[in-house]
Order: structure tokens, then sequence, then C-alpha cells
């Protein structure tokens, strides 16, 4: 570790999102509706990544957001051990947002990919210049990065422990080969980022 | 590549579709009310189950327990409608409560224990469950059927 290298933050790290999605589960499970309310205060920006990682557009990405939660409600009975509650979620968003992207046509998704491009540059105009320069570097570090390098990233950057034989399923990627490639993606990213001047 | 890097990697990614693609204003917020609306629609209020058989083992333990430190198993039978459910409960620290369920469905049972974590188990094609190592105190036992079609229930809350 170096000086530079600051410390995870706790509360984004999802080791600490998904204590909090247990202790909510297991306050609703107690019959505390407030439980529910924030389990999906917690969960729902991690859910919102995860979909859209798929690159599907906003209001198609809220409508896979709202059928996790749906099924949440249906079929909570699935989730025996509530530490398992943040892992549920984000396999059954996954597997939600793989079968809606392979629904909507090719167009609709190279048109989204693109505005994406250009989101950075912006951005940054409208930001203070110093700061903007900063998050400019690690955007364009991250874009850099190959098209399915982002996406697994993403995926597994807002997930504890991501279970590899699901996460192969809703990637479309051999599940040998999801280890070795996000390492092959983290040592990219490192390289980028070190050209960058940010580690 | 050392774990620390690792997770400093991925916490930069976070970072970055953080700030440049953030959940949308009042998506929580809509999140919350369709879930609410969701609830309310299925019906989640819990059925409570009856307790028919066993009150005054329940009541023995509950004055003498403590000062005894009593650690007798006993036995409660609890209804609703149709269905069934005997428990033997062996009190004390690492309480076991052993559970039969009559007829037999498939269904999570889960025993939630005072603010504690909530335990988790699946009821088998027998009817029955159990829980160990429990800690002692006050527990319910509720029950979700995994026809989503059937109601969640719930036995009153005793005392292990």
């Amino acid at each position: 570790m170096t000086a530079t290298e600051p410390e995870p933050r706790a509360d984004g790290a999802p080791s600490e999102v998904w204590r909090r999605a247990e202790a909510a589960f297991d306050r609703w499970l107690a019959d505390d509706p407030d439980g529910l309310s924030d389990l999906v205060a917690t969960m729902t920006p991690v859910l919102w990544q995860v979909v859209r990682a798929y690159g599907l557009p906003a209001d198609l990405a809220e409508d896979v957001v709202q059928s996790t939660w749906m099924a949440l409600v249906r079929r909570r009975s699935a989730i025996v051990d509530s530490a398992a509650v943040g892992g549920w979620l984000t396999v059954t968003a996954r597997r939600e947002a793989w079968r809606t992207a392979k629904a909507v046509t090719r167009d609709h998704l190279s048109e989204t990919d693109e505005m994406e491009v250009h989101l950075p540059t912006q951005r940054s105009a409208e930001s203070a210049v110093v700061e903007a320069d900063g998050s400019r570097r690690l955007w364009e570090a991250v874009d850099a990065l190959p098209e399915r390098c982002r996406r697994l990233l993403r995926v597994v950057a807002y997930d504890h422990r991501p279970d590899y034989a699901a996460l192969s399923a809703d990637l479309g990627m051999p599940v040998g080969s999801i280890g070795p490639t996000r390492g092959r993606c983290l040592a990219k990213l490192r390289v980028a980022l070190i050209e960058a001047g940010e580690v | 590549m050392s774990e620390m890097s690792r997770e400093h990697l991925l916490q930069v990614v976070r970072e970055v579709y953080d700030e440049r693609d953030p959940v949308p204003a009042g998506l929580v917020e809509r999140m919350q009310a369709a879930v609410a609306a969701e609830v309310a629609g299925v019906g989640l209020d819990l059925e409570l189950m009856l307790l028919v058989e066993g009150e005054r083992a329940f009541e023995s333990v509950r004055t003498a327990g403590p000062e005894t430190g009593s650690t007798a198993a006993y036995t409660l039978r609890f209804v609703l409608g149709e269905v069934e459910l005997l428990v033997r409960v062996a009190p004390g620290d690492q309480a076991r409560i052993d559970g039969w369920m009559v007829p037999p469905e498939p269904m999570t049972v889960r025993a939630v224990v005072g603010d504690g974590p909530a335990r988790g188990t699946v009821v088998g094609e027998s009817g029955r469950f159990e829980f160990t190592d429990l800690p002692a105190g006050l527990v319910r036992l509720r029950f979700e059927p995994h026809d989503p079609a059937r109601p969640t229930f719930a036995t009153p809350t005793f005392e292990i």
C-alpha cells in the first residue's frame, strides 16, 4: 500500500452495504415496515449500477430495478439466510438486465453507449476545473477499457463476493474465464491510472 | 496485484460510475412507493397462529425458568385453519426448537429472535424443521410458503 492510496470508503464498500442490507431485511422480518424502506434505500443505488452496466437506457434500467424489488416482495421466501439478501438482489437484477438487454435492439444499445462516451466532457465543463480534471482522467482511464472489461468491472465493483457461476450466466462469459478476465481488466485499469498520474 | 490495490481499483470504478451515472433523483423514493404498494397489494399482513396447547408449560417456564434455571423441554401446539404446528422447545442459552408442520408444505421458516438477526431454514418434505443454538429470550416463528399465493403466517411470541 502506497501513501497515496486511501482506505476504501467504508460506507460505499460492498461488504458494508451488504451488512446494512442484511440488518434492514431482518428488521422487515421482525415486522418493522421501515426495514423494507431502508433495504430499498440501501440497495437501489447498487442495483442501478449493476443494471446500467448492461447498457440499458434509463427508462428500461428503472423498469428492471423495479421488477427486482417486486420479485423480492413476492419471493422473499427464497432468501433463507438474511445475509444472502444483497447477493440475491444483485443476481436477480443482473438476470433481468441480461434478458432485457438481449430483447432490445442493438441500435438502441449502441446509441446509449455513444451518449455515455460524450458525457464526461459535457459534465467537466460544468464543474470546477481542477476537480473535473481529476475526475475526467479517472473517467478516461475507465473509458479506455474494452467494453467487456467495463461491464465486468462495473458489475463486480458493486458486488460483495460475486458468485462466478451466476456471473458467467449473466455476462455471457465462460465461468473459467471470469477470474482471469477480471485480473486482466484490473491490470489494464491500473496501467491506465498510472499513465494518467492517478496512482 | 495485492488485495489492497484490487480493492482500491474497484473503489475507483465505483467512484467513476457514482459520479458519471448516479442513481437518478427520486428513484429510491419511487422504488419505496412501488414496494409499499406491492406489499399492500399482496397483503403481507401476517396471519397469526393460535396457541391451543402448552399454555400452562409456557406460563410456568416464564415464571419459574429464570429463578430455577429450569431447562425442562416443553411442547407447544399452534393451529391456523387446517395447518397444525407442533413445537418442542429445549430452553437454555443454546435453546433448540424442533418443529413439525401438518400438512407439510414447502416453505421457509424463520426464527425471529427479539431485535437480533433472524435465522432461516426450510421445512422439509416431512414437515419437520429445527433450529439449534438459539439465544434465550423471546422468539416467534414466521412461515413463508414457497407458493406466493399463500399468505405468510407466524406464531405469537414465546419464550425459550
